[in-house]
């Protein structure tokens, strides 16, 4: 379970819901859940911190939106994954790389 | 493309606000659902999947707001809220949202309107192509002063120059003009077969002059200008039966000019110069100069160029003495023809300037009282939250709301300003017809109310907002403390405001005293009672026909004698006051026995100094100094025994009698002027009249040589009558007169008293507005004065209440009051009398017969200032010995 502060999670989340997004395009639901599984049940990302995520990731260019229906014949919002999005995503999974790798040999240090 | 994508989003949130919303509130509740179906299927039963579902989504409203600022145009509807509550702010203090605004809208519209005739006169760039490449070209003579050129120099300038790629000349007269609808008298130039060139204007119908048409005993051909062509040529497509009487000779029609071109200024027709051949003499200043630069070649660059032709003319002509060149120079040719206007203009934007300032100052005042009231609100509204960015920005908001709605309610006040400002503006002021609200003149204005509003915003956000604002909550809302501060820096502003209006008062008080003195100067002439009649005849070569039109003139005058109630009538060939005034020359003093053989004699008299003299040339009938008024001092003047055949006789004014005869009678000494008219008679001096200001007022009188029009005849004149009676009936019978005398010459009428007003015109658009924006300006300060010391009296109620109470005379309440009052005026006054001794001097130029540093408009000014500002701070004074204290005690 998660509910740190969304501020040291920023970056994280973007890249999280990037990576649910590689699979194709799914709507807000499929993603918090995608992300649960990928992340063992660790992370669970509540609609709160999810849509304001997904809306500014959209306003980035990172990517887009369309309404389509669901699996059950549901109208749903869904989204996909844009170049600029797949570029950020390698950006962002360089960077956790060479954070991880860090946090990781400062706590082996100690 | 990650900016088109947020352009596009931007766009999408701000104007599909309301989709937007819709499509995020859709998509929550799908995701309700979607979160309720899945529930379902974990084996939830219906309402409890629901339940559960909800609790997962949390706070709808909370994340519906989350994503809202995420939003990029979220920043802008906070500032739309932030808009309407600063209306509601400016609504609730309706009077002083009133007050503000429309002082705001007085001086923004006075600047703009001020800028755009700075912008419309100066700024401006000339119609023409490239019109900053156009340079007007001079000869500079012996005094360092620019005058025209004379032919052959423009021929050296022409052929010699490596700067410009077309180089023309041109002059313009009035001329009477017929063989179109009726005769006119038509301002006509004569130019080089380049001139067009220069100005890349091509005709738009017909074609341009060629070099064969200016050469010596061409075809006359003539360009008319696109007014014209309308009027008088009824729009005539087929130029080729168009011709012109123009001076006696028949031109012929060869092209229409653009209807946006009109160089010089209201010229009509454009002919060849010299048709008749150029005149030799290297000190016959005749024409004007223009030309093109070639490109790259920089306004320095000609300058050197024209200047070392000039001097190499200089050094080697053989007509050496004051009259020749002795250097050139290039300015641009919207420098030359504006610059006379520009020190004048920049002074009245500088002092509308001043005006704007003191009307921000008094909005200053306002808003910072209005701040301090606030303290409460800004105090809980900090303790809610609000960062100290967002409450400035508060400010800022209202501060451009006011300024904006001043500034828009100021231009619509600049659109009648400007065309106000077109008619009170002298008639020698340039491109007046270029004035107007034009976008740049819009642009300036929306900037201004820009700038007054940061400057506004920020000054009370800063003032507002120091210090620690939730103080304002345990004062219990009597904000004693920070208003403290706030008064001294209301009070500041009030000094700052009397010592602007003290700048601006005394700078109008010195042009009001320069144009009283200058209407205290006796002209040496009447101006009322007489009408002046514009009269010119064909040129003519030929004595006799010289002498046939004296004897035209002499018989009109006659005619126009028998008009009822017309008395003298005289004519001259230039009237006072008028722009350009006589020609001015060096004559020499010589007697008949020391006449030389051939002309070139006269240029070794010429070399001996003590022959020469200097003076204005004047062609008048006798009848002309009668109809002035100008004094006979000694001798006579013309009368029926100065026929033309009898010796040529001159009349000369006091000052040149003075300056060239001193302590001489100079009656009977003859003189050699023939330079000015070509006739080589001497004249006899037979009388001494009165000096007269042919210049202006402002200008000394010019020594003048008078010889009589019978003897001396020239073809343009200007004839002046003493009448009573009404000038319409005196004009009717005027023209009826010229008609039956010759029904081909135009003549154009107008009163003294208009000439003699016009020549005073610049200084009394300058006295006008700057009186007006003097008074304004003064209104305001002592507005402002008023308000803070009201403002400061009522905070202080109480104080004074306890001061009564514990036996305080009203004696000392008033003194206590005013004193604080008069400190202000003090440090205004003082600041201000140091930024006039300073900022006069600027105006310098503009003054006559008082000094910029004039101790009794000081003083005046001063005084005036004090008193107004004490009276403004009498009435709340007086409001403070009328505190009760026991209702002061119980106040709040």
């Amino acid at each position: 379970m998660n509910s740190e502060p969304t501020t040291l999670l920023q970056g994280t989340l973007d890249m999280l819901i990037l990576k649910s997004l590689i699979a194709g395009e799914m709507h807000g639901l499929g993603i918090s859940r995608r992300i649960q599984q990928i992340t063992g049940g660790t992370f669970v990302v509540k609609p709160g911190s999810l849509f304001p995520a997904l809306h500014r990731m959209e306003q980035e260019g990172w990517i887009s939106s369309f309404w389509g229906d669901s699996e059950n014949n549901r109208r749903a919002k869904y989204y996909r994954m844009t170049k600029a999005g797949r570029k950020q995503l390698e950006v962002e999974t360089k960077r956790w790389g060479r954070v991880s790798w860090a946090i990781a040999q400062a706590l082996q240090a100690s | 493309m990650p900016l088109l994508v947020k352009a596009r989003s931007f766009l999408r949130n701000l104007l599909l606000s309301r989709g937007v919303e819709a499509d995020l509130d859709q998509e929550v509740r799908s995701h309700l659902e979607l979160l309720t179906e899945e529930n379902i299927r974990a084996g939830m039963p219906p309402k409890e999947a629901q339940r559960a579902a909800r609790i997962e989504l949390g706070g709808i409203e909370q994340m519906k707001e989350q994503v809202r600022d995420v939003q990029t145009a979220n920043w802008l509807r906070s500032v739309v809220s932030d808009c309407r509550y600063g209306l509601r702010q400016l609504r609730k203090n309706p009077g002083a949202t009133a007050v503000m605004v429309f002082t705001l809208a007085l001086a923004i519209g006075a600047t703009t309107a001020i800028f755009s005739v700075v912008y419309g006169v100066l700024l401006r760039s000339l119609p023409y192509t490239d019109a900053n490449r156009i340079m007007a070209v001079f000869e500079v003579n012996s005094q360092g002063r620019w005058s025209h050129l004379a032919d052959p120099n423009f021929d050296d300038f022409r052929d010699q120059n490596r700067s410009f790629q077309r180089i023309a000349k041109y002059n313009n007269d009035v001329v009477s003009v017929s063989g179109a609808a009726q005769p006119t008298r038509t301002i006509v130039a004569a130019v080089s077969p380049d001139f067009l060139k220069v100005f890349r204007i091509q005709p738009i119908l017909g074609r341009d002059f060629t070099a064969d048409d200016a050469k010596k005993g061409a075809g006359p051909t003539v360009l008319v200008s696109y007014g014209y062509w309308r009027q008088d040529l009824a729009s005539a497509e087929d130029l080729s039966h168009a011709h012109l009487k123009i001076d006696g000779a028949v031109y012929s029609v060869i092209g229409v000019l653009p209807a946006e071109f009109r160089f010089p200024a209201d010229v009509d027709l454009w002919l060849p110069a010299d048709l008749q051949g150029e005149n030799p003499s290297r000190t016959s200043h005749n024409y004007y100069a223009v030309g093109r630069l070639r490109n790259g070649v920089t306004v320095e660059q000609a300058n050197l160029d024209i200047s070392a032709i000039a001097r190499h003319i200089h050094e080697t002509s053989s007509e050496q003495g004051d009259y020749l060149l002795k250097d050139g120079i290039v300015v641009p040719l919207q420098d030359s023809i504006t610059g006379k206007a520009r020190p004048a203009l920049l002074v009245l934007l500088g002092a509308v300037g001043f005006l704007l300032l003191v009307a921000c100052a008094n909005v200053a005042n306002l808003l910072l009282a209005q701040a301090s009231v606030r303290e409460r609100e800004l105090a809980i509204r900090s303790a809610l939250g609000a960062a100290r960015g967002r409450l400035i920005r508060q400010f800022l908001t209202e501060a451009f709301l006011l300024s904006l709605a001043g500034g828009g309610l100021g231009v619509l006040g600049a659109l009648a300003g400007v065309s106000a400002l077109a008619g009170l503006a002298p008639e020698n002021l340039p491109r007046l017809d270029s004035v107007s609200i034009s976008i740049p003149v819009l642009v300036f204005a929306f900037l201004l109310s820009t700038a007054v509003a940061a400057g506004l915003g920020a000054f009370t956000a800063a003032r507002a907002t120091s210090g620690d604002l939730r103080k304002g909550l345990e004062e219990g809302g009597r904000g004693q403390a920070g208003s403290q501060g706030s008064q001294r820096v209301g009070r500041s502003i009030v000094a700052a405001q009397i010592a602007i209006t003290l700048v601006l008062v005394v700078g109008a008080g010195l042009l009001g005293r320069s144009l009283l003195k200058v209407l205290e100067v006796n002209p040496g002439f009447r101006v009322d009672k007489i009408i002046t009649m514009d009269v010119s005849l064909p040129w003519v070569e030929d004595p006799k026909a010289k002498v046939g039109q004296g004897i035209f003139f002499s018989n009109l005058i006659d005619g126009l004698k028998q008009i009822p109630g017309v008395g003298k009538v005289g004519a001259t060939s230039g009237l006072p006051l008028l722009e350009g005034g006589l020609p001015n020359g060096m004559f020499l003093l010589m007697t008949q026995n020391e006449m030389p053989k051939t002309p070139d004699g006269f240029g070794s008299l010429g070399q001996q100094k003590e022959r020469l003299g200097s003076a204005d040339f004047g062609v008048v009938t006798d009848g002309y100094f009668q109809v002035l008024g100008i004094p006979l001092i000694r001798g006579r003047i013309f009368d029926e025994r100065d026929g033309p055949d009898s010796p040529h006789v001159a009349v000369i004014s006091e000052s040149l009698a003075r300056d060239r005869w001193p302590n001489q009678d100079p009656i009977g000494h003859t003189i050699q002027f023939g330079n000015m008219d070509g006739d080589l008679r001497l004249l006899t001096i037979i009388g001494v009249v009165g000096d007269t200001h042919e210049y202006g007022l402002d200008a000394p009188p010019q020594p003048t040589v008078y010889v009589n029009l019978f003897q001396r005849p020239r073809p343009a004149i200007t004839v002046t009558m003493l009448s009573d009676a009404d000038t319409r009936s005196v004009t009717s019978a005027a023209r009826s007169i010229l008609q039956n005398l010759n029904p081909e010459i135009p003549a154009k009428f107008q009163t003294f008293s208009q000439v003699y007003s016009a020549s005073l015109g610049s200084r009394r658009f300058n006295v006008i507005l700057t009186g007006f924006f003097g008074i304004t300006a003064l209104l305001l300060a002592t507005a402002g004065v008023f308000g803070v010391m009201a403002y400061s009296v009522s905070r202080r109620t109480r104080e004074i209440g306890v001061r009564i109470a514990l036996g305080a005379g009203s004696a000392e309440v008033l003194r206590m009051v005013l004193s604080q009052g008069l400190r202000t005026i003090f440090m205004g006054v003082a600041s201000g009398i140091a930024g006039s001794l300073a900022l006069t001097r600027t105006v310098a130029s503009l003054l006559f017969g008082v000094t910029a540093t004039d101790p009794l408009t000081f003083g005046g000014v001063t005084l005036l200032l004090v008193g107004a500002a004490l009276l403004a701070c009498l009435i709340p004074a007086r409001r403070a010995t009328k505190v009760d204290p026991l209702v002061a005690l119980r106040y709040e």
